[in-house]
């Protein structure tokens, strides 16, 4: 009975732990310290060009987790100046914003979303040499080059009431 | 009557909602620095009382850079999609030679009466925005590369405030024409600038615009700022019951007396709110002029004093104290 007990207490525990660590993985969009991105140049009108770093099991997954990571970095955190490009502020300026609208982001960001549709063009084949790092035996950190369509991405928040039209209350 | 109820105060709700007033939106126009226009020749020289003075010449830097033409079309464009469509400096200097010419011309049917125009009213027909976006830019060379050096500063005309700004160099390329690079020095830089400009109208929201007041005295006035007026049972000075209106009706008591002698009062940074409820009972954006017009109703209700309102644009009004 005793060994049973224990055997249900370790089941509870790895379950518990299991859903956390399940929801860390959702949440991970909106973690404003997890983005490594950097401008690639100046995009077409309308449109950023960004290398984006992501991490996964596998060289697949990752570049899934980069492109993902383009577009939560366009809205939480914005992109940083390089050379010859501008700082692009974030989209979302209010503080909290991925919690207080945490319903529509899981939508958003879910397998497959809503987020892929404003990705244009991506090196979407896993990389290879310095862009593709093997982290630990089933863990890798790869670099991808992503053309996103940053205004249309704004107007969709702003249309949703997510993001601040710079001409709001006026 | 329980199923009118919620239809009664589902409309109220709507009519609300339609009457709500939005803040006054400010004009946005891209102009020129004198720096840019100076230095490639659009200026004019002429002798100001011994004094050799060099002014911008914009429509003739309009006219004759197409470099210039494509960037602030590049601007426009983005901006517009902002919801900010910008004020064109050349179609605002075409508009107002058409409009001195038409004033000159324009007389009554039944008198011949020309249209009255004071010194000061012509003074004012100049192009005017409330945000100018001084614009400058160098394309750069060095053997076979080129590149642009991009500065864009957003100026409050009536403060003078330096309320957005973004700058930088692009990247220098061999084969890019330099219209292409101007485009890109454009869209590298302009999400920067929004983001300020953002930052700028998101405070302005929350602690009432910013604006400058002139309280002045005529020569005629019986009075100076350093008389004593009756208030609340007090004696006290007129420039102290001006303040002390200023501080009651300002944003969090917001402002700075800059300056002030018995005959003038100088208020900068003065917050004031975005909005007012008229004496109709009616929600209406604020301004400078209607701010200053409450405290000239103030001054004449309590203490007798008739004043004129100088309105200079949306951020500045001067308050003449002694007559109308």
């Amino acid at each position: 009975m005793k060994s049973k007990v224990f055997f249900l207490t370790i089941v509870a525990v790895l379950i518990f732990f299991g859903c956390a660590s399940r929801r860390e993985r959702q949440i991970l969009y909106s973690s404003s310290y997890n983005y490594e991105i950097q401008p690639a140049g100046v995009g077409q009108d309308g449109t950023k060009a960004l290398k984006v770093w992501g991490y996964g099991r596998s060289p697949e997954d990752a570049v899934k987790t980069a492109k993902r990571n383009a577009i939560a970095a366009s809205i939480f955190q914005g992109i940083p100046a390089g050379p010859g490009v501008g700082r692009t502020p974030a989209i979302v300026t209010e503080h909290n914003a991925d919690v207080k609208h945490a319903e529509y982001f899981d939508e958003f960001f879910k397998v497959g979303g809503r987020y892929l549709s404003f990705i244009t063009l991506s090196t979407d084949g896993p990389p290879s040499g310095r862009d593709r790092v093997r982290i630990e035996r089933n863990y890798y950190k790869v670099g991808v080059y992503v053309q996103i369509m940053h205004d249309n991405l704004r107007r969709e928040l702003e249309n949703a009431g997510i993001a601040r039209r710079l001409d709001h209350g006026f | 009557m329980k199923r009118i109820l919620p239809f009664l105060i589902l409309t109220f709700i709507l009519v609300s909602i339609a009457s709500g007033q939005t803040a006054r939106r400010p004009t946005i126009m891209v102009v020129p620095s004198e720096q840019y226009c100076i230095s490639r020749g659009y200026s004019t020289t002429f002798v100001n009382e011994g004094v050799e003075q060099t002014i911008p010449d914009y429509r003739r830097a309009m006219q004759s850079d197409p470099d210039l033409r494509l960037v602030i079309t590049k601007m426009g464009g983005i901006m517009a999609d902002r919801g900010f469509p910008l004020k064109d400096l050349e179609q605002e200097l075409r508009n107002l030679e058409r409009q001195s010419a038409e004033l000159e011309m324009l007389s009554s049917g039944e008198t011949g009466a020309g249209i009255a125009e004071s010194p000061i009213d012509r003074l004012k027909r100049v192009a005017q925005a409330d945000i100018i976006l001084d614009l400058d830019f160098t394309i750069n060379e060095r053997g076979p590369q080129n590149w642009i050096t991009f500065n864009l500063r957003g100026l409050d005309a009536y403060t003078a405030n330096m309320i957005a700004g973004a700058a930088g160099s692009g990247q220098p390329s061999t084969s890019a024409p330099p219209d292409l690079l101007l485009e890109e020095a454009v869209l590298s830089y302009m999400d920067e600038f929004n983001g300020r400009l953002m930052t700028h109208f998101e405070d302005m929201f929350r602690i009432g615009r910013q604006v400058s007041i002139r309280v002045q005295v005529w020569d005629s006035a019986f009075f100076d700022l350093y008389d004593f007026f009756n208030y609340d049972g007090y004696d006290m000075e007129l420039l102290d019951i001006i303040e002390y209106w200023i501080e009651d009706n300002t944003v969090e008591g917001r402002y700075s007396l800059t300056d002030g002698s018995n005959n003038f009062l100088r208020f900068d940074q003065v917050r004031i709110p975005l909005f007012t409820v008229d004496p109709r009972g009616r929600e209406r954006a604020m301004d400078t002029r209607r701010f200053v017009s409450s405290l000239a109703s103030y001054l004449r209700q309590n203490f007798n004093i008739d004043s004129h309102i100088h309105q200079r644009g949306l951020g500045e009004a001067w308050l003449i104290l002694g007559e109308r």
